[in-house]
């Protein structure tokens, strides 16, 4: 068991708004967010919507605000912070560069530029860097965060991701034939259809239970156990069993050395993942009907920034003892069979929880945090 | 310890047909596990690479700005998870995939990495990758605002770390 990395502060922003309420609200709500995309012209697309609110604006000034709440919600200095940050860069930057032949803030558009900028601002002089690897990139980057606290590398880090909608993914989705077309996303439902994206991002305050504890900073809950593995099956699918998500999953139990009492599940809501996803967890917790809820039937799939949003979602049903639903769920599918909290947020007596992300190439994450 | 650089032999890997990228990684990766084989489920790999596939991504972006329909085979290839996850499945590999972009020192922070990995207990070794394109205007663009140089060339190198063994610098 590593009961020594703590969390002491976080700020978080989907399409509900930023801050805690706005996810109680929306994502404990059960509330879709889905509506057409006005930020650029979806003329070419088959699917034209996605939980985005709004113009866009820069990825580095929505995980500067998100860091700036959880910075100063934790009360941490500036100083010796490592600073981490799960995303693939400014993809709006990308298409002005070229479309424009220049950008101002072309810079923005190298993932690593972005966990600069971040340090840069907030005066955090730990080690800065971007984790690239798609939908598990910011649960990665907590990942690392836990070892090198647990590891007495480091006594505290600032753990961010985040992803706005842009045309880039939504062109590659829609070639792939990912994405919803009925503007709704159900998953593990019989009648899912895809995925739609969504504008999340998310930053959260890591430390030392020590460091923590000299500083006086209010525990907000724990980080006991971690695990990664991959599939080695498929560039692009998941393994039909969900042979790499049940190793992360092991893993993570392992180390925490507790059983959990609720799942966050990745459910995107896709053909191959939630089956795959449900067996993998299937053959972890057995028979036993663990409450397992994909919240991206309301927030969409927020790709770098899943992990870390979705930690945020799993820390306030610690703290709230509240089940957030998987909304969107309208029919049991067999191969998805879970207690998947259809619809409704439901009260439940939460000491520990499981969240669990994966990505394709057959990378998977699993973190277990515990109630402060 | 084990590694390999990749060169401009690098065959070619069925679906990453754009870019340079996947086929270096692949070739580096490939000389060092082909060497060394060892146990799938106790092996990581982490890649390091500040600007990544920039060939993939960029052609995808001038295609978008063309108004000319995504290429479905190249989605997400951009990614590093792609090439990741093809040597994954080609040499067994079940332990962790990582993929970073740092504008540190590659090589540092790609044994720092290892470190903490082993430190896990779950893993016997570790393939370190780093790789970095020539690049593209953008990417030359970055690199004026950011005061550095872009690589002269497209390079690949491994490095396959086992436990135990002196992982500094």
């Amino acid at each position: 068991m590593s009961p020594d990395v703590v969390v002491t502060g976080f700020g978080v922003r989907t399409v509900f708004g930023s801050g805690a309420d706005a996810v109680r609200d929306g994502v404990f709500g059960g509330h879709p967010a889905f509506a057409p995309i006005t930020r650029f012209d979806t003329g070419a697309y088959r699917t034209k919507m996605a939980a985005a609110a709004g113009q866009p604006e820069p990825l580095r000034e929505v995980l500067y605000g998100c860091a700036e709440a959880a910075t100063a919600m934790a009360g941490l200095p500036a100083g010796d912070t490592a600073v981490l940050v799960g995303t693939a860069g400014d993809f709006t930057g990308l298409t002005r560069f070229w479309r424009d032949n220049e950008s101002p803030d072309v810079a923005d558009t190298v993932p690593a530029r972005q966990a600069e900028l971040l340090a840069d601002r907030l005066e955090l002089r730990g080690g800065r860097m971007a984790f690239t690897n798609a939908c598990v990139a910011s649960a990665s980057a907590i990942t690392h965060a836990c070892r090198l606290i647990a590891g007495g590398r480091a006594e505290s880090a600032l753990c961010a991701g985040g992803y706005l909608v842009e045309e880039e993914n939504l062109a590659k989705f829609d070639s792939g034939f990912a994405l919803s077309g009925k503007g709704e996303v159900r998953p593990f439902s019989a009648d899912r259809s895809g995925l739609l994206l969504g504008d999340g991002a998310a930053a959260v305050v890591l430390e030392s239970a020590g460091h923590a504890r000299r500083r006086g900073a209010r525990v907000l809950g724990a980080v006991t156990g971690w695990g990664a593995a991959s599939d080695a099956y498929h560039v692009a699918r998941p393994h039909p069993e969900g042979a790499g998500l049940a190793a992360a999953v092991r893993q993570a139990l392992r180390r925490a050395g507790t059983p959990v009492d609720y799942v966050n599940a990745h459910g995107t809501a896709t053909r191959h993942n939630d089956p795959a996803e449900a067996r993998g967890l299937r053959a972890v917790f057995g028979a036993d009907a663990i409450p397992v809820s994909s919240t991206k039937g309301v927030t969409g799939h927020l790709l770098e920034a899943s992990g870390v949003v979705e930690f945020v979602i799993t820390l306030l049903a610690l703290a709230d003892g509240v089940l957030p639903p998987t909304a969107g769920f309208t029919e049991p599918d067999p191969e998805c069979d879970l207690d998947c909290v259809p619809n409704r947020p439901r009260r439940a007596e939460l000491r520990r929880a499981l969240t669990v992300n994966a990505a394709f190439g057959g990378a998977n994450t699993a973190l277990v945090l515990e109630r402060a | 310890m084990i590694s390999a650089t990749a060169d401009a032999s690098a065959p070619g890997v069925p679906g990453f047909v754009e870019s340079a990228f996947g086929p270096l990684v692949y070739q580096a990766a490939q000389r060092c596990l082909s060497t060394r084989p060892g146990d799938g489920a106790r092996t990581a790999v982490v890649l390091a690479s500040r600007m990544g596939d920039a060939t993939t991504l960029d052609l995808g972006s001038r295609r978008l700005v063309a108004g000319q329909v995504h290429n479905p085979l190249l989605f997400m290839q951009s990614t590093a998870n792609a090439i990741l996850g093809h040597i994954s499945r080609d040499f067994g590999i079940t332990g962790p995939l990582l993929s970073l972009s740092t504008m540190d020192d590659i090589g540092t922070e790609l044994r720092a990495t290892a470190r903490l990995l082993f430190e896990d207990g779950e893993l016997d070794r570790v393939l370190l990758i780093g790789v970095e394109l020539a690049g593209t205007a953008r990417t030359a663009a970055a690199c004026r605002e950011l005061h550095t140089e872009p690589p002269a060339t497209d390079s690949a190198f491994a490095i396959l770390v086992e436990q135990n063994e002196d992982t500094k610098p």
